[in-house]
């Protein structure tokens, strides 16, 4: 079986990083390496550029990595990580997406065999999902 | 040389977060364009989203279409999971 594209979640909360993975992991089947990095390294609400480092190396598969970031300051670290040298690996994309949706959508995609591409964009139409 | 195919169902449930992912994976198996439309409302199958957005519930008529060399194959899974993932009651 061809290698899945990877999915971290940046957040400001280790718990709601956490409780989108359940919940896309869920829908995607299971079947997807989706891993956090939520909150700052001495677990107060922040984001870390370390933490998103490592999750990074633990969500590679080889396929590639979608990087879905809540907002504000988790965008800015990961901007930051992949506007480096060496931080991340070259696969590593960020989605400009809703958290929840976002996550959900590219857990289906990859878990579809999606390539990088692929999650990217399921990640990013999420952008026009309405509920209503 | 495309290939079309078509059914349709009548849910025994509604259609929740979880199957709605279980088709959208399976859809992305294939070849062939899936479609799913209830009613005036269409969702390409392999958007999750989409086909949560549909709002499928109990008693709803499902038309599931597919065109593309398997499409046949398609449209019988996707009824399959339509079929298994209402009755169950999830």
């Amino acid at each position: 079986m061809a290698a899945k594209v990877g999915i971290v979640l940046v957040s400001h909360s280790a718990a709601l990083a956490e409780g989108a993975a359940e919940l896309a992991g869920q829908i995607g089947g299971g079947a997807v390496t989706i891993v956090t990095a939520g909150g700052t390294d001495d677990g107060r609400i922040g984001t870390s550029a370390a933490k998103v480092q490592r999750a990074v190396q633990a969500a590679d598969g080889g396929a590639g990595i979608v990087i879905l970031p809540d907002l504000g300051s988790s965008v800015l670290t990961v901007r930051a990580l992949l506007a480096g040298p060496d931080e991340l690996p070259a696969h590593v994309v960020m989605a400009d997406a809703p958290f929840v949706e976002g996550a959900v959508a590219a857990a289906v995609a990859a878990a579809g065999d999606g390539d990088l591409d692929a999650v990217l964009e399921a990640a990013q139409e999420a952008r026009h999902a309405r509920k209503l | 040389m495309p290939e079309s195919s078509e059914a349709t169902i009548t849910l025994a449930g509604d259609l929740h977060a979880r199957p709605a992912g279980a088709l959208c994976v399976a859809a992305a198996k294939f070849d062939a364009t899936v479609r799913l439309s209830v009613g005036a409302s269409e969702a390409d199958a392999r958007s999750v989203l989409a086909v949560m957005q549909l709002g499928a519930s109990r008693g709803q008529e499902v038309t599931v279409s597919a065109a593309g060399p398997d499409a046949e194959a398609a449209v019988a899974a996707v009824i399959g999971i339509l079929a298994e993932a209402t009755s169950a009651g999830e």
